[in-house]
This record gives C-alpha cells, sequence and structure tokens, in this order.
C-alpha cells in the first residue's frame, strides 16, 4: 500500500518568501493527483517537497503511515519524472533504465528482467540499444518514465513532464501515462500548467493559485462546480465569461443586458438581492437563441465547433458553438445562456 | 502491494543462464575493453622505463626508432581492439590474442638484447646496458600487458561466439513462430 497523507505543508524559503501555504491533501493508494495551476503557483515546489528535493518549512509528510518528513530523498521510495527527461546522453536506454538499479547493486539478472519488462510496458524494447540523442522527445520521456518504473517506487512523480513535446505527441504521451496508470495502478502525483492534462488524467485535482490550494475534487466538480472565480476561470476552454451584474427583481442585469434567474437561482442568491455578483457563463452554455445581442468580431471553426468571438455592448464574450459558422465580423447573433454560476464580488467564492 | 503492480515486471520464468545471454544483447564486454585499458598502461610502464634509462649509444644506434614507432602502433592497435571487442567483434578479439603474444616475444628483444648486451658508456668493467632489477621490470609489465590482452582476447571470443549463437537461436525461433501462423 501506498497512502500519501500531506499534513498542512508550508514551504517558507530562506528570504521569507512564502511559496506554499498549509497544503492539507490525503492520497489514497493507487490514486493520481494532479496539481494545476499557473506557473509559480507553488505546484513543482510542493512535488519537490514530497520528493525530498526541498525542505518542508512546516507540516508532515506521511507515506504508509511512516512519517518521511525530514528522509533524505534516496530513502523515500519515490520515483520522479522531470520536464527534461534528465537521461545521461552517454549511456544506452537499456543502461539508463538499468542504471539506478545498479547503483543499488542488485542482481544483473534481475536488472535485465526488469528493464525487458518495463521496455516492454512502454514499447521501447527495439529501442534498448540507442542512446537518447537518437530518440524523438516522447521516446526520450517513455525512457524516463520506464527508468522510474524499474525501481518499483511507492509513489511516481511527474513534473510537467509534456512539456517539451509537440501538441500531437503529448496527446499520444498522456494517453500512454494514462495507461500506464491504469496497468501499474501505482500512487502517482502530476505537475501540470494544462487543464487538459489535468481533466483527463486526473483522479482528482488540485489547483492551486499564488501558493494556495483553492479546490480539491474531481475533473467534474472542478468543471461543474467551481469553488471560486479562480477555479472557475482557469479551468475550461475557452476560458468562462465574467460578467458583473446586479441581481434585481428576479434578473441578472448589467449596462448590456438583462438574464431572467431560474426559480433555484432565485432562492440562492435571494441574500445578494440588490447587490453586485460575479456572473459566469462558459462558452459551450452560451446557446444560439435568445435576446442578447453579440456583435461579432471573430469566427474560429474548430471542426466539430466554432468559436465566435464578439462583444455584447462593453463585455467582450466567447461562444462555442456546434457545428460549422460562418459568421463574419459586424454580424449580429442573438445569444442567450442555458447555465450560470454566481460569485460573491467580495470573497470570490462561489455563491451555493 | 497490489497484484497488478508487482504483475508488472514479471516476465516468463527463464533460467539464469539464458538469461546471461541475454544480457549480452544490451551490455557491451566492458569487461575485455577494460582488460586492454589496462594492458596499454602496462605497456605504457615498460616503454617509459626503458627510455628513462641510460641505454648508451647501443639502442640509439638500433633500436630506439624502431621501438617508438611499434609502440605506437601498439597502443593505436590495442585501442581499436579495445573498441571492436566492446562490440562483440570476434576479429578483434583474434587481433588482441595477437597483440598478446607479440608482447611475449618482444621480452626477447629489447630487454634481452639490452641485458645481455655490454654498455660502452658505463664505468664498470662487465655492466651491461639493462641491468638485472630493470629487466626483471619490465619484462613483468610486457607480462602483464601480454596475459591481459590474451585475456581479453579470450572472454572476447567467448562471448561474442555465445552471443552470435544465441542471435541465431533467437532468430531461429522467430522464423519457426513465423511459420507456424
Amino acid at each position: 500500500m501506498s497512502d500519501l497523507k500531506l499534513q498542512h505543508l508550508e514551504k517558507i524559503y530562506d528570504n521569507k518568501v512564502q511559496a506554499v501555504y498549509d497544503f492539507d491533501l490525503d492520497v489514497k493508494d493507487g490514486e493520481l493527483i494532479v496539481l494545476v495551476g499557473p506557473s509559480g503557483c507553488g505546484k513543482s515546489t510542493t512535488l519537490r517537497m514530497v520528493a525530498g528535493l526541498e525542505d518542508i518549512s512546516k507540516g508532515k509528510f506521511i507515506i504508509d503511515g511512516k512519517d518521511v518528513t525530514r528522509m533524505p530523498p534516496k530513502d523515500r521510495d519515490i520515483a520522479m519524472v522531470f520536464q527534461n527527461y534528465a537521461l545521461y546522453s552517454h549511456m544506452t536506454i537499456y543502461e539508463n533504465m538499468a542504471f539506478s538499479l545498479m547503483l543499488r547493486k542488485e542482481n544483473k539478472n534481475e536488472i535485465h528482467q526488469k528493464v525487458l519488462a518495463a521496455a516492454e510496458i512502454l514499447d521501447l524494447t527495439s529501442q534498448l540499444n540507442k542512446k537518447p540523442g537518437q530518440l524523438s522527445g516522447g521516446q526520450r520521456q517513455r525512457v524516463a518514465m520506464g527508468r522510474a518504473i524499474v525501481r518499483r517506487p511507492k509513489v511516481f512523480l511527474f513534473d510537467e513532464p509534456l512539456s517539451n513535446l509537440d501538441a500531437k505527441l503529448r496527446s499520444a504521451t498522456r494517453r500512454e501515462i494514462l495507461l500506464l496508470h491504469k496497468r501499474l495502478n501505482a500512487t502517482m502525483l502530476y505537475v501540470t500548467h494544462d487543464q487538459t492534462e489535468a481533466l483527463t488524467l486526473a483522479d482528482r485535482i488540485v489547483c492551486m493559485s499564488m501558493g494556495h490550494v483553492q479546490q480539491i475534487g474531481t475533473p467534474l466538480e472542478l468543471y461543474d462546480t467551481p469553488a471560486n472565480l479562480f477555479v472557475a476561470s482557469f479551468i475550461g476552454l475557452p476560458p468562462m465569461n465574467l460578467f458583473d451584474v446586479e441581481i434585481s427583481d428576479g434578473q441578472a442585469i448589467n449596462s448590456d443586458f438583462a438574464v431572467d434567474l431560474t426559480a433555484e437561482e432565485k432562492e440562492r442568491l435571494a441574500p445578494y438581492e440588490g447587490k453586485v455578483v460575479t456572473m459566469g457563463v462558459r462558452p459551450e452554455n452560451v446557446v444560439e437563441r435568445g435576446n442578447i445581442t453579440v456583435n461579432v468580431f471573430s469566427n474560429e471553426n474548430l471542426g466539430l465547433n466554432t468559436l465566435v468571438n464578439g462583444t455584447t455592448g462593453k463585455h467582450k464574450i466567447t461562444c462555442k458553438f456546434r457545428g460549422w459558422c460562418n459568421y463574419k465580423a459586424g454580424d449580429e447573433v442573438k445569444v442567450s445562456f442555458d447555465r450560470k454560476h454566481f460569485f460573491d464580488k467580495e470573497t470570490t467564492n462561489a455563491i451555493r | 502491494m497490489p497484484l497488478a503492480r508487482e504483475g508488472v515486471c514479471d516476465m516468463p520464468v527463464r533460467n539464469d543462464a539464458e538469461i546471461r545471454k541475454d544480457r549480452l544483447r544490451f551490455t557491451k564486454n566492458k569487461l575485455s575493453a577494460n582488460l586492454i585499458i589496462f594492458a596499454i598502461v602496462a605497456n605504457a610502464l615498460y616503454f617509459v622505463s626503458i627510455y628513462s634509462s641510460d641505454v648508451g649509444s647501443y639502442y640509439y644506434k638500433l633500436f630506439i626508432g624502431g621501438s617508438i614507432v611499434y609502440n605506437l602502433v601498439f597502443m593505436l592497435a590495442a585501442f581499436l581492439s579495445s573498441e571492436g571487442i566492446k562490440n562483440y567483434k570476434l576479429g578483434y578479439a583474434c587481433s588482441s590474442v595477437v597483440l598478446g603474444i607479440l608482447q611475449i616475444c618482444r621480452i626477447f628483444y629489447i630487454p634481452m638484447k639490452a641485458h645481455k648486451a655490454a654498455n660502452p658508456v658505463a664505468d664498470a668493467k662487465n655492466a651491461t646496458v639493462m641491468g638485472s632489477g630493470q629487466f626483471r621490470y619490465v619484462s613483468f609489465c610486457l607480462i602483464v600487458s601480454a596475459v591481459l590482452l590474451i585475456a581479453a582476447g579470450i572472454i572476447g571470443f567467448m562471448k561474442t561466439t555465445t552471443l552470435n549463437s544465441y542471435l541465431a537461436e533467437l532468430e531461429r525461433k522467430g522464423q519457426e513462430g513465423t511459420d507456424d501462423e
């Protein structure tokens, strides 16, 4: 078993800069947790604390009930896959994968079997005699994963492993990581700033900003019921449209439009009557019929969908319509919103 | 630990001898290559000793030039053998053995002759170009160099033939598998 408990972890550097605040998370055995957030939000620092590459300033880190907070990295039984692969260029793929086991002075025949098994999983068997320089980026990343697999660690850590790959390869390698997780059933912590990776890979997502955990939940929870404005705007592509609206007489009103609230929304927003709140509408929740006028300034056909960017008076809006549209700049489209999110203007928390 | 994770690295049960053979496919013959490098070092100790000694005119006239050329050729050939043998090339294993035999022959050339030859520049009567101590030392260097080269060659030969027969066996099995289909 490899359950992880990260109890109130904090990272404060010597210059008093605090990178991580009160990070609290329980990871179940075999779970894939994705830490997501913009650059500088503290996700990699958290991962490095787990790996033992950064000291933990406050809090406890427990693996399988054992406190490893002060334990050196080599004794934690954790394997990390880096963004830049960190392969030894003078060694063959076989040697790269076997290296950590050789350092442990394991039996050479056992090392051989482990390396072959990992290569088989990652479809690298035919590449074992090559040097890293002869492989593509995706293959190199698979070698880095293979090096982690052969160790059979308690926990796998991935620090933005797909960032150096092109879009096509990224998507293919993402699927491989997902298959690998299913096959190994290993506990994994995965850091990325790419929300697509987060949504597609994670059992649970930890969304971070400025060193604080914003929300922990399943991908659907984060997408469907974002805890605050940050999560709402960060998760989802294109990002959610946000409007300041006043709640008045069962309507959400701003200078450009008035939207009728449903009975459930009216009840939820009752304490905010007469106040200004932030209303969020995902582009895919904008419907191509209604009474709100959008002045189109661009039309992006994506095949299955079309992104229509425009303005409703002063406010910019992005709509994601199903099918192929041919709007031109200057066209007017009538739209309505079929799903709305509301956030407190002061706290930025979701109004529930 | 979940069973699925343990099962990941499970391989069909094979005996140690077969695994050792299979390892040759992915590992280089570093043992033989390193033995040859040590043989080059032993040879270097040999020629440093003979060139630093008071050899008098005898050597200069007859052997030194040839000896320097031979040592250069030897080091190049030995290094090439080291690289070739590392990659399981049968020819280089043979060349390594030949170089080892030549090293033994060298004992009977410069060291032996110099040990027997009178030194015209030495003050003492009956003094030889190479004293007994130095003769034993350079002979030892050449013998060590020869033994290392021959050992490297034999090990290289054995590993290479083992690997070649294993690869042939794999190929045969592969073909049989294809035929079965």
